[in-house]
């Protein structure tokens, strides 16, 4: 109970932090495209959206570890698969991008 | 070059289906794409992006009230989420070739079936006794207690029928990848209905899973470049900003008329979408 308690603890704190420091990025990034129209702007706003995707990934991650440390095997099994899809979702994307040709 | 006042409609649009979704304890992904695709004109597949992007800030954003009130189960939440991933990733497959008309016309049925369950209000069912609690949920140690702020206690729970419950969230992560939204409107009814969970353990649990479910998706399309960061960026960071707003705001409607203008509002997008579907727009 206070163990699991502890992971709940840490999960609120990565996600909590998480999504203020990439609304940041983002706000920091839209802030410079309309103040100056700069394509940099554009990319640092898109950096914070690469940010916000990892960190529904990275809590998967925390979880995975807490597990394996707890030796509860058949949860850690099933965080593994969760980012094993992931990862493959993500290689179909970047195999499309390259036959869209970029 | 990126329209300043666009920009600044986006974003504004997202604060306010954001908030407004959030005091009735609704995702607001189910409003973005018919907004953004009808009066913003946005691409489909843009605004599908744009969503995903503020699905998972709300996920985020509000997972850490429900994880430290001990309302998020998880555990459970990890083993649902191998069958929301895996919808999410054949949704990935799908979604190039999924004709648009066909998005419209999945989408103005969703809208609807929202529509009929904001209508009939959600009801707890009589909670299993422990000896029904599914063997699957027993042998993953997935049961689990909550505190009740009414009975001033901790509430124990058995979770049953993982299986149809992981069956029903494969479903759900499919229409999540294919449509850009959390897919609550089948998640939750899996978790009250099938699972039998307490209504806010439910709710908190989808919350949390949600997020990882849109990554999914998110993270392939990313990578496939079709998620444009001059639509997606003041959605999500417009989405943030009014579920901060919501979470904070002193007036919790939970008034049936405002429920009643939601209903009628869910109609109307869905009639539209289904009209664009047949290819009639009438803005």
């Amino acid at each position: 109970m206070t163990e699991n308690s502890r992971l709940e603890r840490m999960l609120s704190g990565l996600l909590g932090y998480g999504v203020w420091l990439a609304s940041l990025v983002i706000g920091a990034g839209l802030v410079i495209v309309l103040a100056s129209t700069n394509a940099k702007g554009m990319r640092i706003a898109n950096a914070g959206i690469g940010l916000l995707i990892l960190l529904p990934i990275s809590r998967l991650l925390l979880m995975l570890i807490v597990f394996l440390r707890d030796r509860d095997y058949h949860l850690a099994l099933a965080a593994t698969l969760v980012l094993s899809i992931i990862l493959a979702g993500v290689v179909v994307g970047i195999r499309m991008a390259g036959a869209l040709g970029g | 070059m990126m329209d300043a006042r666009f920009t600044l409609w986006l974003f504004a649009v997202s604060v306010a289906t954001s908030a407004l979704g959030g005091m009735l304890g609704m995702a607001s992904g189910i409003f973005i794409v018919p907004v953004l695709t009808i009066f913003g004109h946005v691409e489909i597949h843009r605004a599908i992006g744009a969503s995903l992007i503020s699905v998972i800030a709300c996920s985020c954003g509000g997972a850490a009230p429900f994880l430290k009130s001990r309302l998020t189960n998880v555990r459970l939440a990890v083993v649902l989420e191998v069958a929301t991933t895996l919808g999410a990733f054949t949704g990935v497959l799908l979604a190039g070739i999924v004709p648009v008309p066909y998005l419209f016309f999945l989408f103005a049925i969703i809208l609807f079936v929202s529509a009929q369950q904001m209508f009939a209000k959600r009801r707890q069912l009589q909670a299993g006794a422990p000896d029904q609690g599914c063997p699957w949920a027993t042998a993953l140690n997935l049961h689990s207690s909550y505190p009740d702020r009414e009975l001033a206690r901790d509430v124990d729970y058995h979770v049953q029928q993982l299986p149809l419950g992981m069956a029903l969230m494969y479903g759900a992560g499919l229409v999540s990848a294919l449509l850009g939204i959390g897919s609550g409107v089948l998640k939750i009814p899996a978790m009250d209905t099938g699972m039998r969970l307490p209504i806010k353990v439910s709710s908190a649990t989808s919350n949390f899973m949600i997020g990882v479910t849109a990554a999914a998706s998110a993270a392939a399309y990313f990578m496939r470049g079709s998620i444009v960061p001059s639509v997606a960026a003041p959605v999500a960071l417009g989405s943030f900003a009014g579920a901060v707003f919501g979470a904070h705001a002193l007036i919790r409607v939970s008034s049936d008329k405002l429920r009643l203008f939601f209903v009628v509002v869910l109609v109307l997008l869905g009639i539209q979408m289904l009209l664009s579907s047949f290819g009639i727009h009438v803005s």
